[in-house]
């Protein structure tokens, strides 16, 4: 059914009080003892408070490094600029790297947007599907049964990010709370793999030529394309021990024929049990 | 008892003494993880519960199919034995507070609520619990009290009512009415479960208010309320929910002891 007119709008304009917009609370609003807005500002401030938290359990590491009082700041205005659209909070914080790295105010910390999408990355690997690794040898029965080359499906919740920046370092120091070593911001940059294990997610620094393999087979490329990927970058890269740890480490769910692979982009855009890429 | 991450290890490793517990919604819409996983071997141990804070059942906006497939998903995989929301709303043109706003207690919102919680339990196939919100503020134009306004959307969508008395006691401070009024005028049949929650009092403005924070025990005015519901109702579930500040297991299970002596006593 349709819903009553006047709730429309009394809604709208409370949720705009609610997002900072507008001037006064609704005039339909009962002051009874109290100023309208100040009945009003008890929801303001709760909803803030929410989309704070949620902001912070994502963002610990980005909060460490800004400052509570301006990750707070910041936070209200990506709210503003970025409305929770679900009424599952889970995606509210998802344009919120490219947002805190694109503020004038961060400028000083060139890596903070790196950290922030690793900690994205972070959590979405934590909620992402479950799947069975392919053990030892269900992988070799999977091999033989391939016509030519094959494709890998990933464990989903593996996540790949590339970036400038001594990425996973930093964040380890700034959710350590500054209990490790503080490590050199201008050091050089890192290629980072993360997946779940257990109720952890892992978070692991790799070597230029193993990441591009492991990218390449994340997109959908087939085994001996993801090689030359990686021989491009490194030619003694040594293919049959980066899948053998694959496999061990439980990151294969399944094998598939690449009959006909292309250049196209990846087959794994948006479905199936894929890995996520983050290029940074 | 309402499950939150924290004391999840310590009770699925120490099974404590707990007639039940319950999960927000919610946090199980997530494709797969640990807390699902944890979530799963809870429910074979103990009668689970699911209550959904988002569905924003009041808003002028269309009800979320998206979010409703996936409550029904999860009310699949997770057999819950009561599945609840809350009567109120949370976002407007698309936009979300996250928060459970108060709606204007008329005959048309009445009728949209029950449209939609009529089409929530189609959806579901199975009873919905609905409950009452605490609230700060009331609107022009309402043209019944809240215990009308809830009563009849329970008598209309034909569901159940998940009655939170701290929202009640907080509710009558906040917008001076009788709270046992407000019992009396419950249906009987429809309550299915009973909330019990900490508030907490504003003292810097100039009117009496209530804040429903569940950061704290159950203040004493609530259990006395609670012992007249539990009397007018017979001893159905009783959660306590604790979000903010959790204390240590040990504290929850206290109050869930306590008022399992209450409902105890209505039983003997």
């Amino acid at each position: 059914m349709r819903a009553p007119p006047d709730l429309l709008a009394l809604q709208r304009d409370f949720l705009a009080a609610l997002y900072g917009e507008g001037n006064a609370a609704p005039a339909s609003i009962r002051g009874s003892g109290l100023v309208p807005d100040a009945r009003l500002d008890i929801y303001r401030h709760a909803s803030e408070l929410i989309h704070l938290g949620a902001l912070a359990t994502s963002y610990p590491a980005a909060r460490a490094l800004v400052g509570e009082a301006y990750f707070g700041r910041v936070a209200m205005a990506y709210r503003r600029a970025f409305p929770s659209r679900s009424g599952n909070l889970q995606a509210f914080g998802e344009a919120f790297p490219a947002f805190l790295a694109g503020r004038p105010e961060t400028v000083r910390w060139p890596y903070l947007g790196d950290v922030a999408r690793l900690e994205w990355l972070r959590q979405s690997s934590a909620l992402a599907a479950d799947a069975v690794p392919l053990d030892g040898p269900g992988f070799e029965a999977g091999l033989a049964a391939a016509t030519r080359d094959v494709t890998f499906h990933l464990d989903p919740s593996l996540r790949l990010l590339s970036s400038r920046h001594p990425v996973a370092a930093i964040w380890r120091y700034a959710v350590s709370e500054g209990a490790g070593a503080c490590p050199d911001a201008d050091g050089p940059g890192e290629h980072v793999a993360l997946w779940r294990e257990g109720t952890d997610v892992v978070v692991s620094t790799l070597q230029p030529a193993s990441f591009a393999c492991l990218q390449a087979l994340a997109t959908g490329r087939s085994l001996s394309r993801a090689h030359g990927q990686a021989c491009d970058i490194d030619p003694g890269f040594d293919l049959v021990a980066f899948v053998g740890d694959l496999v061990r480490a439980g990151r294969v769910v399944r094998l598939e024929s690449a009959d006909r692979e292309s250049d196209a982009p990846a087959r794994h855009a948006g479905a199936g049990p894929a890995a996520t890429v983050d290029r940074g | 008892m309402g499950l939150r991450a924290a004391h999840l290890p310590r009770v699925l490793e120490e099974r404590p003494d707990a007639a039940w517990f319950e999960v927000h919604s919610e946090n199980l819409f997530a494709a797969g993880g640990a807390f699902r996983a944890a979530v799963e071997q809870v429910r074979d141990r103990y009668p689970l519960s699911l209550h959904g804070v988002g569905l924003s059942l009041g808003s002028a906006d269309e009800l979320s199919a998206s979010h409703l497939a996936r409550l029904k998903d999860v009310v699949r995989q997770y057999r819950p034995v009561l599945v609840s929301e809350h009567l109120c709303w949370g976002s407007a043109g698309g936009r979300h507070a996250n928060d459970l706003l108060p709606l204007p207690h008329t005959r048309a919102v009445c009728d949209l609520l029950a449209d939609r919680i009529r089409c929530v339990q189609d959806a579901l196939g199975r009873e919905l619990l609905v409950e009452n919100v605490s609230s700060y503020l009331q609107f022009d134009g309402a043209t019944m009290p809240e215990w009308e306004f809830v009563a009849e959307v329970v008598e209309r969508a034909g569901c159940a009512l998940l009655l939170d008395i701290n929202n009640i006691y907080v509710n009558s401070i906040n917008h001076g009415f009788d709270a046992r009024t407000y019992l009396r005028a419950m249906p009987v049949h429809a309550v299915r479960e009973f909330h019990l929650a900490g508030f907490t009092r504003k003292e810097e403005l100039g009117a009496p208010l209530l804040i429903d924070t569940h950061d704290r025990p159950v203040a004493e005015p609530v259990w006395a309320l609670y012992a007249a519901a539990v009397q007018r109702f017979g001893p159905v579930p009783t959660l306590i929910e604790w979000d903010q500040d959790l204390p240590a297991l040990e504290t929850l299970l206290g109050e869930a002891a306590r008022a399992q002596e209450v409902l105890d006593a209505r039983a003997a």
